[in-house]
């Protein structure tokens, strides 16, 4: 048994998900046709065991669909600026509403990752206009990561993430 | 549904692709692609750089889901994509072996990313991701009639020498592109030489560059055109220069005596092969100091230009062989006074060098020096390009070498190095030896 519960995020990975990094989910329906959508912010439970995205619902219909039908899910973070890139796998995904301080979180990302994306050249405007939805619009898609990869391009992409603390 | 074409420009890197996949036990994995390739109208070809999750997914699933953003109204757009096959050389797997190796450097990847493949899908389906989009500001100019007038002027010549010119000024005023070349194969020699030039401090007039060698000879081996919109150290033609002289015997160090011109770092390359009635006739290379310069219209545009090129070169290469006959009696020079220019030349590689500084090499070195001895020995200052064709002093290497090209070439060598001997065109497949120095032949 590890030392926080069965959490495979450990603290400064925990931080890394939260931050202003690209987050991008995929689904698969019984046909085994993928789909996937940009989300717009994450949240991670304090024990580290459940993540927590936000997606427009119009956006992510198909990718709605799959995960209501079968729970599978893939989320990629990967920060511009340095490239490293983390993988989340799971199959308990389920979609949900917001919770109290969740617009918080969202409202944050979206001025995190434009920052992130300013400090590389791109105009700020231009990454508001990607998540320029209404809150009414959003939804949660909540799951206990099982298996954690990192792709940062390199010899180690594809290998599991190492666990510090 | 949207046209593929009409979204390429989400190609172009500015905001990374995601790809969805889906194993065969039905468990999705998303992964960000280094470059995605705008193939025609219902295909785009995946790097295939590492053997990861999304390839294998992709070889036991071949459905995938792709998502791209416009670079300049951030719609978002998802594509059904169904696997088709893996290219692993030729014109789509070189180019976009080239493009990678831009982005590589401009990520700081380099060595990182090495293209195994280009993975070739069918585009099923277009969806565009409900959202906002921003309009889109109106272009700095209009391709269609930059091209339209670039065609008007190019058919108006009646030369080759105008023509390049001609060339090279439409590019600077009609397309805003201020540093160019153009090259005209050796087919033999497996090589490119420098015919003219645009917007470099020297012409770079005679340089070469093996076929495969930076993007200029890449783009002439593969036939196709090759477009960087980034820096990039390893397909830069200094680089590629450096290497085809590495074994450096006194010959070859002479590919360098002439360096290529260019900008020191370009930001943007693109090059085109010119093409006529399936030959490879010679290369137009375009290049800027900004990033992401050349979109997949200007592309298309200079791609749609070089055909014209290369068909009006094809047809005036015929004009001129088929020029008026010398008139036999019109060699009569006046001989100039003065110490004598000795003039050397070196059989083995045909270079002529203009007392000690190298004046040229190669099927010019040899038409010059023919030219010389002709004027030495009978006095004559009046030749045909059809006489020269047939002379067999001059080892032209291929029936359909550009002989045409090959004076425009010595001309303008001969100006650059203040020669007291030029060409001069008299007429059409005509032209004339103007010796203003006395001159000592010297064969080593």
């Amino acid at each position: 048994m590890m030392p926080d519960a069965e959490s495979i995020v450990d603290a400064d990975h925990a931080a890394f998900l939260q931050r202003g990094v690209g987050i991008s989910v995929a689904a698969c329906d019984s046909d085994k046709l993928p789909t996937l959508v940009r989300a717009c912010g994450c949240r991670v439970s304090a024990d580290r065991r459940r993540v927590t995205l936000f997606v427009s619902a119009a956006q992510a219909a198909p990718l709605l669909k799959c995960i209501r039908n079968n729970g599978a899910i893939a989320v990629v973070f990967s920060e511009p600026s340095t490239h490293r890139t983390v993988q989340l796998k799971a199959g308990d995904a389920v979609v949900g509403g917001l919770h109290d301080g969740d617009l918080e979180v969202i409202a944050a990302y979206r001025s995190a990752f434009a920052r992130e994306l300013g400090s590389l050249g791109y105009d700020e405007a231009l990454i508001r206009a990607l998540f320029a939805y209404p809150s009414a619009d959003i939804v949660s898609l909540g799951f206990t990561p099982s298996e954690a990869f990192s792709q940062t391009p390199g010899p180690k992409a594809g290998e599991p993430l190492q666990r510090n603390g | 549904m949207a046209k593929l074409s009409a979204i390429r420009e989400c190609f172009e890197g500015a905001i990374p692709a995601t790809m969805a996949t889906a194993s065969d036990a039905g468990v999705p994995n998303i992964a960000y692609l280094s470059h995605v390739q705008f193939v025609d109208g219902d295909h785009v070809a995946l790097s295939y750089q590492f053997f990861n999750k999304t390839r294998q997914n992709l070889m036991a699933n071949p459905r995938a889901t792709l998502m791209l953003t416009h670079p300049v109204t951030m719609t978002q757009y998802r594509l059904s994509l169904q696997y088709l096959h893996t290219e692993t050389a030729g014109p789509l797997f070189e180019s976009m072996k080239a493009k990678l190796a831009g982005i590589a450097s401009h990520t700081g990847m380099s060595g990182v990313f090495r293209l195994l493949g280009s993975d070739v899908c069918k585009v099923l389906q277009i969806q565009q991701v409900p959202g906002e989009s921003l309009i889109a500001p109106p272009p700095e100019r209009n391709l269609l009639a930059a091209l339209r007038i670039a065609s008007e002027r190019i058919a108006a010549c009646c030369d080759l020498e105008r023509l390049l010119s001609e060339t090279l000024s439409c590019l600077d005023q009609q397309f805003g592109i201020h540093h160019a070349m153009v090259l005209m194969a050796d087919q033999p020699g497996a090589r490119l030489y420098t015919v003219a030039s645009l917007g470099y401090e020297k012409s770079g007039v005679g340089s070469e560059i093996p076929f495969g060698h930076g993007v200029i000879g890449v783009a002439a081996r593969e036939r196709t055109p090759i477009r960087i919109g980034h820096m990039n150290a390893e397909y830069s033609y200094s680089r590629a220069a450096r290497e085809s002289a590495e074994h450096s015997d006194w010959a070859s160090a002479l590919e360098l005596e002439i360096p290529l011109p260019g900008l020191c770092k370009p930001r943007s390359q693109l090059a085109v092969p010119i093409l006529a009635a399936q030959s490879l006739l010679g290369v137009l290379y375009v290049e800027s100091p900004q990033d992401l310069r050349f979109s997949y219209d200007d592309e298309d545009a200079l791609v749609s230009l070089t055909a014209q090129i290369g068909m009006a070169i094809y047809i005036l290469q015929g004009v001129a062989d088929t020029g008026e006959e010398a008139q036999a009696g019109a060699s009569d020079p006046s001989l100039p006074d003065g110490a004598p220019l000795e003039i050397r030349h070196f059989p083995e590689n045909d270079s002529v060098f203009l007392g000690d500084d190298y004046l040229i090499k190669g099927v010019a070195g040899s038409i010059f020096w023919t030219l010389l001895r002709d004027y030495a020995d009978k006095k004559r200052t009046e030749f045909t390009n059809r006489e020269l064709r047939l002379d067999s002093r001059i080892c032209l290497p291929d029936i359909s070498d550009n002989l045409e090209a090959r004076l425009i070439l010595l001309g303008k060598r001969l100006i650059e190095r203040n020669a007291p001997i030029r060409i001069e065109k008299t007429g059409r497949g005509r032209f004339g030896l103007r010796v203003r120095r006395p001159i000592r032949l010297l064969e080593e």
